[in-house]
Parts: C-alpha cells; structure tokens; sequence
C-alpha cells in the first residue's frame, strides 16, 4: 500500500514538473497575447511526435531534446506571423483560430504519422532503489530535465533582453513600445516560446506517455487548470500549482480510480475560480 | 425599408420555401441520405443558436454548453430506457434536466466574465463528462444507451413516430422554427435590449438600475433550453444518447459554427452550422480527414470575415445597396452591432 502510494505520488510529481513546463507556455501566450489557446495540448503532442521522426530518422534519441525545440520554435513563429497576428485582439475569434489549428494539427498527424499510438523505449532504461521502491531511472532524469528547464526559462525571463522585454509589454503594453520595445517581435517570440515550452515537454514524455495524435486532448484541461489555479500571469504559481496539482492526483490515484482524481481536481479548481480569482497563492495579479 | 432588408426577406421566404419541400426535392434532386443531413443541421443549428444567445447578445463566450446538450440527450435516453416515459414526458424530462442544470451552474458561473466565465464553464461541463463516463450503469459511459422510441402521438389505431423520415423531418423542423422564433421574440423585446446593453457595457447597465447578474442568469438559462431541445432532439434522431456528447470539443464545434456564421445575428449559426456539416458530409466520404479543412475553413473565415459569414453579406450586400440609391440607404446602415472584446 505505502509503496504503490509513494510510487504514485513520485509519478505525479514527475507529471507535475513537465505540466509545469507546458502550462507556462500557456500561461504565457495567454497573458501576453491575450489568447486561449486551445491548441496548446496539440502542441504538447507535436512535441512528443517530433521525438518518435527524430528518433526515427537517426536511431539517436538525444538529437530529439535538441532538434524538437528547435523546429517548436520556428513552427510558432510561422503560426504567429499566418494566424495569430491577423486576429491579434480580438480574444473571441482566438479561440475559433487556435480550435482551427488544433484540428489541423492532429489532422496532419494522423495523416503522417497515423492513427495507431505508439511507445518509444526510454533511452535510459533501469531502475534505482528509491525510499524502498524501485523507480525508473529515466523518469528520475525526465524530472531533473524539466527543472532545469523550467529554471532557464525563468532565468530568460528575469536576465535577457527579450525576457525584459516580454514582461514589460505584459505588464502594460502602450508604455513598452513608447520606449521603443518592439512589441511585434516580442509577440511572435512569446508564441514560438509558448510552442518550444510545449513541444520540448513532449520530448521528455514521449518515453513516459504514448505517442498519439489525441495526446494533447485531455491534457489541455490540465494545463488551464494549472493556469488558473497558479494565477492569471503569476508564473511561479502556475508552475507550483502544475507540480500541486500532479501530485495530489497521483495520491488520490492511490485510493480512486483515475476519474475520480480527475473529477476532484476540476472541483478544486472550480473552488479557486469562484472564490479566488485571481490565483491560489499572493503576488502579482495581472 | 432599405434595399437590403428587401433582399433578405426574399433569400428568406426561398429558404423558407425550400425547408417545407424538403422531404420530396431533397431525394428528387441528390438522394434521400441528404434529408437526414439536414435534419441534422437543422439540430445542430439550434445547439450553435445557443452558444450565440450567450456571446452574440450578452457578451458571455460559454465553452461548455454541451453539458446542456448532454442532459437534454440523456433525459430523454434515461427517461425511455430506464423510467419507461413516453415520447412528450421525456422530451420535457431533457428539457427541464438541461435547464436546471443550467440554473444551478449559471447560479456560480455567471459571477464571473470573459476568460474565467469561458473557463469556469468548460471545467463544469469537463466535471459531468467525467461523471458520466464513470457512472456506467446509468449511462452507458462513452458507448452510450440505445433504446427503441415510442411513438409521439397515437390516436386509437394510428401512431405517428419518427420510423417515419418525413414525420421525422417535419417534427425537427417544426421545433427548431418554433425555439428560433422564441428567440427573435426574446431579442427583439425590451430583456433582448437589456441583453445587449449588458453585452456593449455591463457596467453602464448596471449603473442605469439593470439587474446584470439576474438578467446574466435568465441568458444563460434560456441558453440552456435552446442546447437542451436541441440535445433531446438528438436523442429522438440517433435513438441514442451518449457521453462523448458532452466533451469540450462539442461545445468548441457550436463556438466555431457560430462565430463563423456570425455571431449576433439570427442567422449566422444556421450558415456556420450548414457549412461545416455539408462539408464534413460530403468530404468525408472520400477524404478520411475532413477534419483538416474544417480546421483550415475555420481560420480563413475567422481572419477574412471577423463578423461572420453573414456580416460580410450584410456589408456586401449594404455596400452595392448604398452604391443604388445612395444616401437614404445610407443614412439607415444599421449600426453593426461590434462585439465586445475588451476585458
């Protein structure tokens, strides 16, 4: 009993930290661009289906946590500059563009890479013994991946230039381009950082998860979750309540079936919508 | 009366015309498979009629309204699988489950707006999908419950049900023209002026004595009965009701034909609603991933037509009106009502 607990909690914070790193990419294109966007569990997946080409391509799984942000990254820039920048204010017709792209992605999925889900051995395999528990190693390592990442986000954020420059047009947008920052960039930046956030997930899960071109559908819900409950704009919130969120899931698994964690967790959230708006924990509320 | 008013009264007595000859030019000219397709439009029309009561006229973009879908569908599929009700009982049994429902989650729901009202509305309708799939013996989870459907009048020896396509088509058509028609009446009365008022500015509204969360409320309530007749309307069709019906990629397709169609007008889900099923049927066919150009489609209205199919015809069709007899048509170009996007 304790085991499958521990083991199940360890899982979850695993999940947790690579949902930290894709709700920060919806955290972000949401606060900057003032866009839902509903494709973002699609960009999780085309994420996860660049690992299993790269992987394919050059029989090297380590080329993927390279290549796969990479071309994220243009592939976000593209869709900014063709869909995102046309609509660019008017947050109701986002949705309707981003529901669009999130069809047309799986759509080419399907049509390249097929319908059947598929698994990718983990490039480390082996278990460690962990509080009295065998546990895999590579999801030891997925976890650590996905804290230094989310730590170089943060550190963009906070020490480059575009970071600066991304905070200051969130935090008021007219002013940030009367002293000369250049706001379109910043916005095709945001989205091709949103997307390589998203996508660089799906490379560290791809070994954890299957590789299917529904696999961003019931995460998307997760993601906003996490948003929500971390606080519109509060990043670290978002992250922490990623982490939270996974974990409490993995413990309630323990004891529930999958559903019944999924059901409390949307109650959870309901619970903060309502009576705090503006995010479970204190700081800057956008 | 403008030039243009003109033209669409005729486009809509033809239309009119057209819906009532359904049954027989339909299978006359293509094959008798299309009269379901349109019967099916017609349904999903009034489910996108829905979406466009909250956001076209009050302003609340609701991403769930597939929950109401959903009880409409599994009132009437519980009410004649497992209580044994007749064909009127379990229509007004999903009917009533979709409004309450609506009551009950707009009561918390329409506290908020924008973001957090579209959000808040997705996870309670995430919540009872989940529900559903769990409680299996009771509905059938993502298979579904079948069931055979009653008749829905019988006169001593003679029944009329729908195993009759054209009774069938008639029924559906009949109710659909019957909520549509409530609803122009709703807008068009002083509340559809409050409706508005509150969309255009809610803080305004409040300040001149308008009740916004109660009026929110009654919105979101009529919305629910629009998606819960279109749900029980469904049932009745498929003979079946399932919970893959109340996912957020539902509610997401109503969003789409709306706004696409053109949100804020009467019409609009009806045109965003034909388009995107007459695709779908007639591509998929040969195409497995229609998907694709729905997905395409969606993007380049959404970027070429921000007001909707219908709002490009009404200023095309204003624009070669005006061009005609000049001012007097011009001094009446309807105010287009812009929609809120604002925070």
């Amino acid at each position: 009993m304790m085991d499958t607990l521990l083991l199940l909690a360890m899982n979850g914070l695993v999940w947790g930290l690579i949902i930290a790193l894709i709700a920060l990419g919806l955290s972000i294109i949401f606060g900057l661009l003032d866009i839902i966007n509903i494709a973002h569990g699609d960009f999780f997946m085309v994420g996860t289906v660049l690992a299993w080409a790269s992987l394919e391509a050059t029989g090297n799984f380590w080329i993927g946590f390279i290549m796969v942000p990479l071309i994220c990254l243009v592939l976000g820039a593209l869709i900014q500059v063709t869909v995102i920048q046309p609509i660019r204010g008017v947050a109701a017709l986002s949705i309707v563009a981003t529901f669009g792209l999130s069809l047309i992605l799986q759509e080419v999925v399907r049509m390249t890479f097929g319908a059947t889900p598929r698994r990718i051995l983990p490039p480390i395999s082996g278990t460690v013994p962990l509080f009295g528990i065998e546990y895999e190693v590579y999801r030891l390592f997925a976890a650590a991946l996905s804290l230094a990442a989310l730590v170089a986000f943060f550190l963009f954020l906070q020490h480059t230039k575009l970071g600066i420059w991304m905070r200051a047009v969130r935090h008021d947008r007219d002013t940030a381009i009367a002293m000369g920052v250049p706001a379109q960039r910043v916005y095709v930046v945001t989205f091709a950082v949103g997307f390589a956030l998203a996508g660089f997930g799906g490379v560290v899960a791809a070994p954890i998860t299957t590789v299917d071109f529904r696999g961003g559908v019931d995460l998307l819900p997760v993601c906003f979750i996490a948003v929500i409950i971390g606080g519109l704009g509060n990043l670290p919130g978002t992250a922490a309540a990623a982490i939270l969120l996974s974990l409490l899931e993995g413990i309630i698994q323990s004891v529930a079936n999958p559903t019944v964690a999924r059901i409390s967790s949307l109650v959870l959230m309901s619970a903060v919508l309502l009576l705090r708006p503006q995010g479970l924990f204190k700081g800057h509320v956008r | 009366m403008s030039g243009r008013i003109i033209i669409e009264r005729c486009v809509l007595l033809a239309f009119a015309a057209f819906m009532l000859t359904v049954p027989w030019s339909v299978p006359a000219l293509v094959n008798t498979f299309w009269v379901s397709v349109i019967a099916e439009i017609l349904i999903w029309s009034l489910f996108a009629a829905s979406v466009n009561l909250l956001f076209g006229y009050v302003g609340l973009l609701s991403f769930g309204q597939a929950l109401f879908f959903g009880f409409g569908m599994y009132g009437v599929g519980i009410g004649i699988d497992q209580l044994h009700l007749s064909f009127w009982p379990a229509f007004g049994l999903g009917i009533f489950a979709a409004m309450l429902m609506a009551l009950v989650s707009g009561i918390f729901a329409v506290r908020l707006t924008w973001h957090y009202f579209a959000i808040i509305t997705v996870v309670f309708s995430l919540i009872f999908y989940f529900l559903a799939v769990t409680m299996k013996p009771l509905t059938g989870g993502d298979d579904g419950i079948n069931f055979t459907l009653p008749p829905t009048f019988s006169f001593g020896g003679t029944q009329w049900s729908f195993t009759n396509a054209t009774f069938q088509y008639f029924f559906i058509l009949a109710t659909v023209t019957l909520c549509f028609y409530l609803m122009h009446l709703v807008i068009r009365s002083p509340l559809g002026k409050a409706f508005l008022a509150i969309r255009d500015n809610d803080v305004r509204a409040s300040l001149i004595g308008l009740n916004v969360y109660l009026l929110r409320l009654t919105a979101f309530v009529m919305a629910g009965f629009l998606a819960g007749v279109a749900g029980a309307l469904f049932a009745f069709f498929g003979r079946y009701a399932s919970a893959s019906y109340m996912f957020y990629h539902v509610s997401g397709e109503a969003v789409v034909w709306a706004i696409v169609g053109g949100a804020g007008t009467l019409f609009g889900p009806i045109v965003g609603t034909s388009l995107f099923i007459i695709i779908r049927e007639l591509v998929s066919t040969h195409w497995e991933h229609h998907s694709l150009i729905v997905g395409v489609m969606a993007i380049v209205v959404v970027i070429l037509a921000p007001k909707g199919l219908v709002g490009l015809w009404r200023d095309g069709l204003d624009r070669l009106v005006t061009r005609d007899d000049s001012k007097a048509a011009a001094a009446k170009l309807p105010a287009d009502s812009k929609l809120r996007t604002d925070p």
